[in-house]
């Protein structure tokens, strides 16, 4: 059966240990939801700063078109800050990351609705984009029929053409045209005056499918209006009506859509918050970004701060670094600073905290990054001018910075819990091992103290410990020096009982022999007979009762002498031939010298015990089988006799004080069951051992004695 | 006429007390008996018995008899003193024997055969005080038994033994090389003991043999048999 030691249940119960690190991550969870709430807060904070400082500055909104009701994409142009300078060369090279903010116009965008338009036909890509002092636009046209403007023609319509509407910082609406002769350098014409205007530049390059035009003008001379038109003429000859693809309608200066271009007074201002560690958006009331500083890598707060990974230096750190740190995360995530930001350098803001914030109120929302490698969270405010929005600040925050403070202290707290569950494990266990290992010495002195026939052998040696386990080995010692005693008692209990008998018995008897010396008649005579008959027999029982006392006595007084086992055996087994004729002894007793140390006339009373009791207990006509063999360095005598069988759960108590096994027609003579006590007490004497069993068939008894040789 | 012996019994139990006697009164001696260590002291300081009969625990006085008897010892050097007592175990044997007492017998004994031995104690100090009779000496070898005295002398030197060793060797030396069993030892030694109180007899006479002579060995066990003299 499996058996759980004390030990082995210690260590199950600090399994319970384990729940230490599951409370820690809980309470690290919780506190990082805390140092979320924080950062949102700050982060709050931080665009309410930003926005207290662009409150009621309309100076700063006033060119910009904010207070338009609506702004519609691909009407309402927004110049993006471009890097680096355009070369304006018709090649698209330079456009290539500003790929995804080319804005597609195609029929929806014709001046004259006609639905079989193809695309083919005509339709271009389209971008405008800030550097420096200059605005730069991109038009990618596609053209069936490209036509140029003849070479001495003074016409600039009479041919495909650019047309560009502004309205200066004035308010005055000027329209531009340029027609190229050629691929190559253009520049533009005043609409009106069809005198060249120079400030405008740009490339013209055909392309397979139509043809690329590059654009520059001075930021200077733009206001808040401007509109593109793409004209298409694609005969000569046939007066067809061109075909007008624009941005926004060039022929009425109030339809002309706007731009807005990010204003270099806010970018200003926003600088300054850059070392703030977000990255933070201006946005006007259209969701158009106006400003933007900060890169949302860099942007994980100031949580993280002071936690740069440092070289390991001791021991300790290199340690943690090379063994811990592998398992620690093997649960938890380290935050990542390279993952997917679809924010990046974006025209226009969407979000439920941005909606918000234009209506009014502050918020902030999370989201997780596509690749869910990150968790940014963003919060916006509103910018009032007047008890209206005009604008609102976002700022930007990964997580990482509150994640790397929480790696940080669930580092600590997993080394502090694997030292403490190691001490605690450690501790247990030794705690553990002692008590059980006191435990189990009690149990074994225990054990000893009693041995295997029930005896008391000896005292516990009871611990001084102050503990249970203390009063447990007091009380057993207790129990057993008691045990000891009663069992004293009861072995004395026969030479006690012959001493305080003699007495008595003596007055009997003398009294009885006194009487015989008078002359008695006939009857008296018998009766004196009878009663000095009885008083013989009670004399043996004194006697043998105090046997065993005496030979304890003698064991206790005799000085061990070398002598021949195989001797004594022999010419004790001739004698009991003589003594008793008639009965039968089957001999198997070795001849060679079998040395022993002790008394050779204790062990003749052993075997006179044996041979005494096999005398009793065997059947007519049947023979005692005496065997003395040597096997190594002991002696082995066997004896036994057919006759009735010990009954079960006796065969070791038969060997104590005063215990008979006879049935009642048996009980012709005195016995006290002293007989095979003092053959314990010789084989004890000779550190011997004797048992008793019945033999195979069940139809006698075999006892055994064993006695170590001496050389 | 010859004058009567006198006999001083020590007994505390009266029943015993008085049986013995009116059995040793029976057999012409002149008994008084004693209840307890005091009033017989004072009587002994008055006047010596010719034999005293004593028990060890004498009322209160577990070993009231020793010190009786090394008062006694100490009035006389020849006194006969026989301990009779209920305690069987070697250890008071012994200290019995070392007292200066000349037997020591467990109440067991039946009346008769204390008388023997008083009778022989009794003979033995006439013949102690008569000189030795050739024909009541048997020699065998180095041992010379003289029966009347009741001496054993070992290489001419005397072995003092009890009356009980005395017979015990008797018998062995009567016939030498003849086992003799223990019961037939009990009969001649005349009292009634188990087998190994016969085997510490058998070893105190050969103790007091070996102090005389380290390499004495006549006393030979035969065992599960008895005991023979062997002559060497």
């Amino acid at each position: 059966m499996l058996r759980f030691g004390l030990r082995s249940k210690f260590i199950l119960l600090s399994c319970f240990l384990f729940l230490l690190p599951w409370l820690g991550y809980e309470y690290v969870w919780e506190m990082e939801k805390f140092l979320r709430q924080g950062q949102e807060k700050t982060l709050v904070g931080t665009t309410r700063a930003l926005a207290t400082a662009l409150h009621e500055r309309p100076a700063l909104f006033d060119e910009q078109t904010n207070f338009l009701d609506q702004v519609v994409k691909g009407r309402d142009l927004y110049a993006y800050n471009l890097k680096n300078p355009i070369q304006l060369d018709g090649k698209l090279t330079d456009w290539d990351s500003y790929q995804p903010l080319f804005w597609h116009y195609d029929k929806r965008y014709l001046q004259k609705t006609d639905n079989k338009h193809q695309a083919s036909d005509l339709s271009f890509d389209h971008m405008v984009g800030k550097f420096d002092n200059y605005l730069y636009a991109l038009f990618k046209v596609t053209d069936d029929t490209l036509i140029y403007r003849a070479k001495n023609s003074l016409s600039i319509t009479n041919n495909d053409y650019l047309k560009i509407g502004l309205k200066t910082p004035g308010g005055q609406f000027n329209t531009y045209i340029i027609a190229p002769r050629q691929n190559g350098w253009v520049n533009a014409f005043d609409a009106k005056t069809k005198i060249p205007f120079t400030k405008i530049q740009g490339y013209f390059e055909s392309t397979e499918s139509g043809y690329n035009v590059e654009l520059r003008f001075p930021i200077n001379m733009l206001g808040n209006k401007l509109g593109f038109a793409i004209v298409d003429i694609d005969s000569k000859e046939a007066l067809l009506e061109p075909k007008i693809m624009s941005t926004s309608n060039l022929n009425n200066p109030n339809d002309l859509g706007s731009v807005l271009v990010p204003s270099p007074e806010i970018s200003r201002i926003l600088k300054g918050m850059g070392h703030s560690g977000s990255r933070i958006w201006v946005v006007d009331n259209h969701h158009r970004v106006l400003a933007q500083t900060g890169t949302i890598q860099n942007a994980d707060g100031v949580w993280a701060d002071g936690f740069a990974n440092k070289a390991p230096e001791t021991w300790w750190q290199r340690f943690e670094q090379n063994y811990l740190h592998p398992i620690y995360y093997k649960i938890l995530t380290r935050p990542e600073n390279e993952f997917l930001d679809t924010l990046h350098d974006v025209a226009s803001m969407q979000g439920t905290h941005l909606a918000k914030a234009l209506k009014g109120q502050p918020a902030s929302s999370w989201r997780l990054t596509p690749d869910s490698k990150a968790v940014i969270l963003s919060a916006a405010y509103p910018i009032w001018i007047q008890d209206q929005v005009i604008g609102a600040v976002i700022a930007e925050e990964t997580t990482n910075g509150v994640r790397t403070l929480r790696n940080k202290s669930l580092e600590k707290l997993f080394n502090v819990i694997l030292a403490v569950m190691l001490i605690g494990t450690v501790t247990l266990f030794f705690f553990a091992s002692r008590i059980s290992s006191r435990i189990r010495r009690l149990r074994d002195t225990a054990e000893q103290a009693i041995d295997a026939q029930g005896r008391v052998t000896g005292s516990i040696n009871y611990s001084d410990a102050n503990d249970e386990i203390g009063d447990l080995s007091r009380s057993f010692s207790n129990i057993v020096s008691r045990l000891g005693g009663y069992t004293d008692y009861l072995e004395n209990m026969s030479s006690r009982l012959s001493h305080e008998l003699r007495t008595p018995v003596a007055v009997v008897r003398s009294s009885l022999e006194n009487l015989q010396s008078l002359p008695q008649n006939e009857l008296s005579q018998k009766y004196l007979d009878r009663a000095s008959e009885g008083v013989e027999r009670l004399g043996k029982i004194i006697t043998t009762m105090s046997e065993a006392t005496r030979l304890e006595q003698s064991i206790q007084s005799n000085e061990p002498e070398p002598f021949d086992l195989q001797k004594v055996i022999n010419g004790c087994m001739q004698g009991y031939q003589l003594t008793y004729p008639n009965q039968l002894f089957a001999l198997d007793v070795c001849q060679s010298k079998l040395p022993m140390q002790g008394a050779p006339e204790f062990i003749a009373q052993l075997l006179d015990k044996l041979i005494n009791n096999a005398l009793e207990f065997s059947k007519a006509n049947t023979a005692i089988n005496v065997s003395l063999k040597q096997s190594e360095n002991k002696a082995t005598l066997i004896v036994s006799n057919t006759g009735p069988a010990l009954p079960e759960g006796l065969t070791e108590h038969i060997f104590d004080s005063m215990v008979s096994v006879r049935s009642q027609q048996m009980q012709q003579q005195p016995h006290l069951g002293l007989g095979l006590y003092i053959v314990r007490l010789v084989c004890d004497y000779h550190k011997g051992s004797v048992t008793a069993q019945n033999n195979e068939q069940g139809d006698g008894v075999v006892f055994t004695v064993s006695l170590p040789l001496h050389n | 006429m010859i004058r009567m012996k006198k006999i001083a019994i020590v007994e505390d139990e009266p029943a015993i007390r008085e049986n013995y006697i009116e059995m040793l009164s029976a057999q012409g001696y002149q008994v008084s008996g004693f209840a307890d260590r005091a009033s017989a002291e004072a009587e002994f300081k008055n006047a010596l018995p010719d034999l005293a009969i004593v028990d060890i625990g004498l009322g209160h006085e577990i070993d009231g008899g020793f010190l009786l008897c090394q008062t006694l010892r100490s009035l006389s050097k020849t006194l006969p003193i026989i301990f009779l007592t209920a305690r069987d175990s070697e250890i008071d044997t012994v200290c019995g024997l070392r007292m200066g007492a000349d037997d020591y017998l467990t109440k067991d004994i039946s009346l008769a055969h204390l008388a023997a031995r008083i009778g022989a104690l009794f003979r033995r100090m006439e013949a102690l005080e008569q000189p030795a009779d050739a024909n009541a000496l048997i020699t065998r070898g180095q041992l010379t038994l003289d029966t009347q005295r009741m001496q054993v002398f070992w290489q001419q030197q005397l072995v003092d033994l009890t009356v009980t060793e005395f017979w015990m060797l008797h018998s062995l030396a009567q016939r030498p090389g003849h086992v003799k069993s223990r019961n037939e030892l009990m009969s001649d030694a005349k009292i009634y003991v188990d087998d190994s109180t016969i085997t510490s007899h058998v070893k105190r006479i050969r103790k007091k043999f070996i102090a005389l002579d380290s390499a004495f060995d006549c006393i030979d066990t035969v065992y599960g048999m008895g005991y023979r003299w062997e002559q060497h």
